[in-house]
C-alpha cells in the first residue's frame, strides 16, 4: 500500500504543478488569495493527482472536512468507514445519477495522518479519460467539494505544520521537476539531507553564540576561562570555510532547477544553426548557406542524459555595419558571457593543414571569438567550453584523423569534438562529452555535498558568512559587536532552519558551564 | 541631586506613624502592597502619574531594605537600574546615594554588554529610598497587615472575571477602597523559611509571616496558576574574624560612575570607596555538603531554584571536583560584617560554620546569621498583561518576585511599570507598553507574559535580541525622551529629568553634525594624527565621524586638535565615543526594529475563542494560544510551540478582522503585493 501512497503524493505534486507553472514557490501560500482567509480551509477539495492523459491507474485525491462524506457517496458505504490507510476495492459509483463509474481502490486518510493533515481520500480508478471525468464530475456533485486550485494540497500541508520550509521548498522543487534528475535531487531535499547539513552548522553557530554570551554574561563573576573565546574563533573559521565551500558548489543545484545554460557561438556560417537543430533534432532554427543568417538568439529545452539544458544558438560573431546584425552580435556575446557551458563551432575547412598550426589557430580564435570583459589575457577555463569542429564531412578522412588525435594533446585547448551537423558522423562521441560536461555543472544529485537550490538559502548562507566575517573583525575591538555577528548569522542561517531563541542559547550556557552568580 | 540630605530615620517614622493614626481617607486610587524594591518604586511611579497612592508594608522601618546580596547592577541588571532611572524611578539614585565600591563590569567587552555595579551600604540605601519616599507628594505609607483582597463582580465593559477593589487589613475595621491594587509580596507569599532540617513560615529571617489569606483569594477567589519556587541567601560573617591577607583584593574603579543620569558623580568619594575580596571553595567544601545532604531539607526538596545563583550544593553536586569563586563583599562603610557571595547554604547553622572554615581565609571565620532558604508562591506570569495587570481580575496588578523573577533590579523595573498602568488605569487611561524592541524593561515584561518561568528569572544581556542599540549609555534618549510623548504627559517623567534629556540630545547631535561636517583628505588626517594608522586605501576624504570609528582614536583626541568646533562637546566624549562605533549596527537593526513593532502592534483580541476560531490551528497550538493568551502577534511568534503555520494562520487572521472594519476600502492591487510579501517575508523569519 505505501508504494500507492507515495506515489499519489508524487502525482499530486506534478498535477499541481502543471497547472502552476512559473509561480515560484514561494507565492505557494498567496495562490488563494481570493478566498476569504480563514474560511478556504474549510472546504474541501479534490483533483486528479496522476498525470493527464491514457495511463493504466489514476488517483483522484480529496482532502478537507467533507472527505468522508465524499468517500461514503461515492463508494456505497452506508455505516463504517474503512480501516485509515487500508485499500479498499470497491465500486466508484454517482451518488445522484445512481451509476457505476468504475470499479477501484479506495483509500481513507484521516486527520491528521494525511498528506494535508486533513481528512484525506484518495480513488485509484481505471486511467481512461472517460472514467476519470465521470469521477471528477460526480465528486463535484458532493455538496461542499470544490476543484483544487493549483498547489492547494501542499499549502493546506504546509498550514497543518506538515512540512518545514525546506520541505516545502524541496517541494516546490518537486512540483517544478521535469527531469529525472530534478526529482532525485528535490526528493533528497525533502528527506531533509540539506536540512541536516543546515541543521549541523545551526547547532555548532549555537554553541559557538552560547559561549560568547556566556563570557560576555557570566565572566566577571565567574570561572569562565579566555579559552572558550579561542574555541569560538576555531569554530567560527571552520564553519565559515565550510559554508564558502558550499556556496561555491557553482551554483549547481539552481542550474539543476532551471537548467544548464548552453550557448552556441563561434563565427557566422561555421553552422551553429545546424547544430542547434542537430541537438533538438528539429528544425528550430533557419539554415541557409548565407552568412549572418542567424540574428537574434534561438533557444530551445533539451533534456540530455536526463538534465535540462537551454540551448541557445546566437548570431555569428563578425564586425558588421548592418545595425540588426551588430544587436544581434552584441547579444551573442553577452549570453556567451552568462553561458554555464559554450559550444564553440569553428568550420574545419578553414583549418590549417598542419595540425601545430591548428591548434594555434584554434586559440587565436577562440581569443578572438570569445573575449570577455572579465579575463581577456587569461587562458579560458576549460570546463566552461567545448571546441566543435564542424563539417568534417569536407575534409579528407586521414586529415580527420589525424586533427581528431593530435588536437586532444595539445595542452590549454578545451576538450575538441570533430563532428559532421551533415552526415551526424562524431555526434555520439559529442553528446557523451557533452552529457558529462552537463552531469559535472550539475552535480549529481546522488552523490557528494548537496547543492543549494534554492537562490534563497544561497542569500541567507551569504549573509551568515558576512556576519561571521563581523565575529572576526570586532573579536578583539569590541565582543558586543563580535557577539553580535554570531547572532546575525544564526538569525540568517534561521531562516532556512528556523529560529533560534534566547532561552536555547541559555540552555547551552547553563549545561556547558557552572555559572554561579 | 545628592546634596540634600536624606531626613533622619526617626522623623520619617513618626511621620508615617503619625499617618497611620489618623488615617485620612479610606479611599485611594493605587494601594501598594509591600516595601521592598518592586512596591517602593511601584508606589514612587503611581504617584508621580498623578494617583492618590497608599504604600502597605508589614514593618515601615524595612522599607527599602537589601534582603540578600548588598550590591545593586551588574551585567544585564546595570541596563535595568538605567532604564529605571531614565523613566525617573527610584533605585539609580538610590544606588548613587549608598553605593561604597562602584565599577563598571565587562568593561573590556564592548559599551554595550558594560554593567554598571556597586556595593551598597545597606543602611543608607533604606534611608534614600525612606526619604524619596516621604517627599513624594500624593504618597502615604501606612503599616500593616493586608488580610484579604476585595473582590467584586467585574465591570461588564472591560474584560475579566472579577475586580478588585480595595484591600482588607489583618487588624483593620474598615477595609481601604482603590481602584488599583499592585501585590509586591515577593517572598512572603505563603513563604516557608529552611535552615537544616527545620522549617518555619515566612519571607525573610526577623520578620512575620505575611497572613494566608491573600495567597488563598489569589488562588481560590480568584482561580490564577500558582507557582512555587525557591531561592536562598548565605550566611553572614563576621569580618574581623576573617583572614583577609589569605584573599585576592579586589579594588573599585578609581572614578566611580554614578548609575543616575542626573548625578554627575557619588555620594561616596571615589578614595572612601571600600575593597572587595575574592577566594575560593576547597575540596573540604564538597566533602561537608556531601556528608550533610540528609540534614539539609530545603535541598531535597524539587522546587524549581534558580540555575543561575545556585546555593553552594547545587553547585558541588552539579559540577564535583571543581573550585568555585567566593567574593567577600562589604555591607556598608560601618559594618562590621562581609557577605560571602557564592556561599548561599540551608545546612544546619553548626554544619554552615564549618562549611565556611574549609576557606582558608575562613579558617577562623565566625557566621552573625547563617544562611537560609525560602519557598515562595509566585502567580504564573503568563496570567497577566504586558502592563503586569491580572488578565482575568479588573484592577489587580503584579510586580516583583511574586511574577516569578528574581534580583533587586528585575523587581524594580517591574514596579515601576506596574505602578506607572495602575495609576493610568485608576485615572481611567489606557494602559501603555514598553517594547522589548526599546528597553530591557520591555524584554523582561515580554519574556514573563508571553513565555511564563520555569525558573526564577533573572535578566541576561543575551536575551535582549537588540542589544546593540539597547545600551546602559543611551537609557535616557531611548526611554526619557523618546517615550515623552506618552511618559512625559503622564508625570512619569519628572520636567526636570526631560528637560536634561532634552539638552542631552541636542547637544549630542550638535555634536555629531559637527564630526561629521569635519572632512579632512587622509593627507591632513596623518598630519595632524601622526600615531593612528590611517591606510592610504581609504577614502580620500574622511570626516571626524569616520576618525571615531577607529580602534585607537577617541573624541578627546580629535577635540584636542580641533578644540574650537569640538571642544564644547567634552561632556559627551564617552557616549560620542560608543555612538561613533555603534550607530551603525543600530541603523541595520532599525529594520527589523520596525518589522517586530508592527507585529507588536497587531493586537489580538483578549476574548478571542482559540478553539472555534475559523483558521487551521491544531489542537496544541489552539491549547498554548488559550493558556498564553498572547496580546499581540509578536508576543505569539515568540511561544513556544508555536508553528510557523499557525504564526501565518493568526497573521491572515488578524488582517482578515482588521480588513472587515475598513471595508470601504476595497483592496488596492499594491496592498494585496505588500500582505503577499509580508507574508513571504515572516514565512521566512518563523519558528519551525
Amino acid at each position: 500500500m505505501l508504494p500507492f501512497t507515495c506515489r499519489g503524493i508524487w502525482r499530486a505534486a506534478v498535477h499541481t504543478l502543471r497547472t502552476s507553472r512559473g509561480m515560484p514557490p514561494c507565492r505557494l501560500l498567496s495562490t488563494c488569495d481570493g478566498v476569504p482567509p480563514g474560511l478556504a480551509d474549510a472546504e474541501t477539495i479534490f483533483a486528479l493527482s496522476s498525470g493527464h492523459g491514457r495511463c493504466g491507474v489514476a488517483v483522484i485525491r480529496v482532502s478537507g472536512p467533507a472527505s468522508a462524506t465524499a468517500l461514503r457517496c461515492m463508494a456505497g458505504l452506508t455505516r463504517s468507514l474503512p480501516p485509515p490507510r487500508t485499500a479498499l476495492l470497491r465500486s466508484i459509483t454517482d451518488s445522484q445519477a445512481k451509476e457505476v463509474l468504475d470499479r477501484g481502490l479506495v483509500l481513507w486518510f484521516p486527520a491528521p495522518h494525511s498528506f494535508t493533515g486533513e481528512d484525506s481520500v484518495e480513488f485509484h480508478i481505471h486511467g481512461g479519460p472517460a472514467v476519470v471525468t465521470a469521477v471528477l464530475q460526480a465528486l463535484g456533485s458532493v455538496p461542499g467539494m470544490r476543484p483544487a486550485e493549483a498547489g492547494e494540497f501542499t499549502r493546506r500541508a504546509f498550514q497543518a505544520g506538515k512540512l518545514g520550509l525546506t520541505e516545502v521548498e524541496g517541494l516546490g522543487d518537486l512540483i517544478h521537476a521535469e527531469t529525472e534528475a530534478q526529482r532525485r535531487q528535490a526528493l533528497r531535499q525533502m528527506s531533509g539531507e540539506l536540512g541536516r547539513l543546515y541543521q549541523d552548522w545551526s547547532h555548532r553557530l549555537k554553541r559557538c553564540l552560547a559561549h560568547v554570551e556566556a563570557f560576555i554574561d557570566f565572566s566577571e563573576d565567574e570561572l569562565i576561562e579566555d579559552g572558550v573565546l579561542n574555541q569560538v574563533d576555531r569554530s567560527v573559521c571552520t564553519l565559515q570555510a565550510e559554508m564558502v565551500r558550499h556556496l561555491k558548489d557553482e551554483r549547481r543545484g539552481e542550474r539543476l532547477r532551471s537548467g544548464v545554460q548552453v550557448v552556441i557561438a563561434g563565427a557566422t556560417n561555421a553552422g551553429k544553426s545546424s547544430l542547434l537543430n542537430t541537438l533538438c533534432q528539429r528544425p528550430a532554427a533557419i539554415v541557409s548557406p548565407i552568412a549572418g543568417t542567424t540574428r537574434d538568439v534561438v533557444e530551445t529545452a533539451l533534456d540530455i542524459g536526463g538534465f535540462p539544458v537551454l540551448l541557445s544558438d546566437t548570431a555569428g560573431l563578425r564586425d558588421s555595419l548592418d545595425l540588426v546584425e551588430r544587436e544581434g552580435v552584441r547579444r551573442a556575446r553577452e549570453r556567451v558571457e552568462q553561458a554555464d557551458l559554450t559550444l564553440v563551432v569553428v568550420d574545419c575547412a578553414y583549418l590549417p593543414t598542419d595540425v601545430q598550426q591548428a591548434a594555434a589557430f584554434l586559440q587565436g580564435h577562440l581569443k578572438s571569438v570569445l573575449q570577455t570583459q572579465e579575463q581577456p589575457e587569461t587562458a579560458l577555463p576549460a570546463d566552461r567550453y567545448l571546441l566543435v569542429l564542424n563539417k568534417t564531412d569536407l575534409v579528407p578522412e586521414d586529415q580527420r584523423q589525424k586533427l581528431d588525435r593530435e588536437l586532444r594533446q595539445v595542452s590549454g585547448l578545451p576538450p575538441v569534438c570533430l563532428i559532421s551537423c551533415h552526415t551526424n558522423e562524431g555526434l555520439q562521441d559529442f553528446l557523451t562529452v557533452l552529457h558529462s560536461n552537463v552531469k559535472t555543472l550539475c552535480g549529481d544529485p546522488l552523490s557528494g555535498a548537496p547543492t543549494l537550490t534554492q537562490a534563497r538559502h544561497r542569500a541567507h548562507l551569504q549573509q551568515c558568512v558576512a556576519a561571521l566575517a563581523q565575529y572576526q573583525r570586532y573579536r578583539d575591538a569590541d565582543l558586543a559587536l563580535a557577539a553580535e555577528g554570531v547572532r546575525l548569522a544564526l538569525t540568517s542561517l534561521g531562516r532556512i532552519t528556523g529560529r533560534v531563541g534566547a532561552e536555547e542559547i541559555l540552555d547551552i550556557i547553563f549545561k556547558d558551564f557552572c555559572i554561579g552568580k | 541631586m545628592l546634596t540634600k540630605k536624606p531626613p533622619v530615620l526617626q522623623s520619617f517614622l513618626s511621620l508615617v506613624s503619625r499617618r497611620a493614626s489618623h488615617l485620612a481617607r479610606q479611599q485611594y486610587d493605587v494601594i501598594v502592597v509591600g516595601g521592598g524594591h518592586a512596591g517602593t518604586e511601584a508606589a514612587a511611579a503611581a504617584a508621580r502619574v498623578g494617583a492618590e497612592t497608599l504604600l502597605v508594608t508589614q514593618k515601615t522601618n524595612t522599607i527599602g531594605a537589601l534582603s540578600c546580596n548588598p550590591s545593586l547592577g551588574g551585567v544585564g541588571k546595570g541596563h535595568l537600574v538605567k532604564e529605571v532611572d531614565a523613566l525617573d524611578g527610584l533605585c539609580g539614585r538610590a544606588g548613587d546615594w549608598a553605593g561604597i565600591h562602584f565599577s563598571i563590569l565587562n568593561r573590556s567587552k564592548g559599551p554595550a554588554v558594560w554593567g554598571p555595579r556597586a556595593q551598597l551600604d545597606r543602611q543608607r540605601y533604606r534611608e534614600f529610598i525612606q526619604s524619596e519616599l516621604l517627599s513624594t507628594p500624593r504618597l502615604t505609607v501606612l503599616e500593616g497587615s493586608v488580610e484579604e483582597l476585595l473582590v467584586t463582580e467585574p465591570n461588564p465593559e472591560e474584560p475579566g472575571h472579577h475586580r478588585v477593589t480595595g484591600i482588607h487589613l489583618a487588624n483593620g475595621s474598615h477595609p481601604i477602597l482603590a481602584s488599583s491594587v499592585i501585590l509586591t509580596t515577593g517572598t512572603f507569599l505563603s513563604g516557608s523559611l529552611f535552615v537544616g532540617q527545620t522549617t518555619s513560615p515566612g519571607g525573610r529571617i526577623g520578620d512575620a509571616p505575611s497572613s494566608a489569606g491573600l495567597s488563598h483569594t489569589l488562588r481560590e477567589r480568584l482561580g490564577l496558576r500558582i507557582g512555587r519556587l525557591r531561592t536562598g541567601t548565605p550566611p553572614r560573617i563576621v569580618k574581623d574574624t576573617v583572614d583577609l591577607s589569605l584573599t585576592n583584593l579586589h579594588p573599585p574603579d578609581s572614578h566611580p560612575t554614578p548609575f543616575s543620569f542626573l548625578n554627575t558623580h557619588t555620594r561616596c568619594k571615589p578614595e572612601e570607596q571600600l575593597p572587595c575580596y575574592l577566594t575560593h571553595t576547597t575540596p573540604g567544601v564538597d566533602r561537608v555538603v556531601r556528608e550533610s545532604l540528609h540534614l539539609n531539607c530545603h535541598i531535597q526538596q524539587d522546587t524549581k531554584g534558580p540555575r543561575y545563583c545556585p546555593s553552594i550544593e547545587s553547585r558541588v553536586l552539579r559540577f564535583p571536583g571543581r573550585r568555585h569563586q567566593v567574593w567577600l563583599e562589604p555591607e556598608g562603610l560601618n559594618s562590621d560584617l562581609l557577605y560571602p557571595q557564592g556561599l548561599s547554604m540551608t545546612m544546619p547553622p553548626d554544619v554552615q560554620l564549618r562549611l565556611i572554615r574549609e576557606i582558608p581565609a575562613l579558617h577562623r571565620a565566625e557566621i552573625h546569621t547563617p544562611g537560609y532558604g525560602v519557598q515562595y508562591d509566585f502567580v504564573c506570569p503568563t496570567q497577566l498583561s504586558p502592563a503586569l495587570q491580572v488578565k482575568s481580575t479588573q484592577g489587580l496588578f503584579l510586580a516583583g518576585q511574586i511574577n516569578g523573577t528574581t534580583g533587586y533590579e528585575e523587581a524594580a523595573a517591574q514596579g515601576l511599570w506596574a505602578g506607572v498602568n495602575a495609576a493610568r488605569s485608576a485615572l481611567s487611561m489606557p494602559p501603555v507598553a514598553l517594547s522589548r524592541t526599546e528597553s530591557y524593561i520591555g524584554v523582561l515584561i515580554d519574556d514573563l507574559v508571553s513565555r511564563g518561568v520555569t525558573e526564577p528569572y533573572r535578566m541576561f544581556t543575551s536575551r535582549a535580541e537588540f542589544r546593540t542599540s539597547l545600551r546602559p549609555d543611551n537609557a535616557d534618549l531611548r526611554l526619557t525622551h523618546e517615550r515623552s510623548h506618552k511618559l512625559f504627559e503622564v508625570r512619569c517623567v519628572s520636567s526636570l529629568r526631560y528637560q536634561e534629556a532634552v539638552r542631552v540630545r541636542d547637544g549630542l547631535q550638535d555634536a555629531l553634525a559637527a564630526l561629521q561636517t569635519l572632512t579632512l583628505s587622509t593627507h591632513l588626517w596623518r598630519k595632524k594624527l601622526p600615531d593612528i594608522g590611517i591606510s592610504e586605501s581609504k577614502s580620500t576624504i574622511l570626516t571626524g565621524m569616520d576618525l571615531l570609528q577607529y580602534n585607537n582614536v577617541s573624541f578627546e583626541m580629535l577635540a584636542s586638535v580641533f578644540p574650537e568646533c569640538l571642544s564644547p562637546y567634552m561632556e559627551f566624549s564617552q557616549r560620542l565615543n560608543i555612538e561613533a562605533v555603534y550607530r551603525p549596527h543600530c541603523d541595520l537593526q532599525k529594520k527589523e526594529i520596525e518589522r517586530i513593532q508592527k507585529e507588536e502592534n497587531m493586537t489580538l483580541p483578549q476574548d478571542i475563542d482559540y478553539f472555534s476560531l475559523p483558521v487551521s490551528l491544531s489542537q496544541e497550538v489552539r491549547e498554548i494560544l488559550d493558556r498564553v493568551r498572547p496580546s499581540t502577534l509578536g508576543a505569539a511568534t515568540r511561544l513556544q510551540g508555536m508553528t510557523p503555520a499557525a504564526v501565518v494562520n493568526l497573521l491572515r487572521y488578524v488582517q482578515h478582522t482588521g480588513q472587515r472594519g475598513r471595508r470601504t476600502h476595497r483592496n488596492q492591487p499594491d496592498q494585496k503585493e505588500e500582505r503577499e510579501e509580508e507574508l513571504c517575508a515572516r514565512n521566512a523569519s518563523l519558528p519551525q
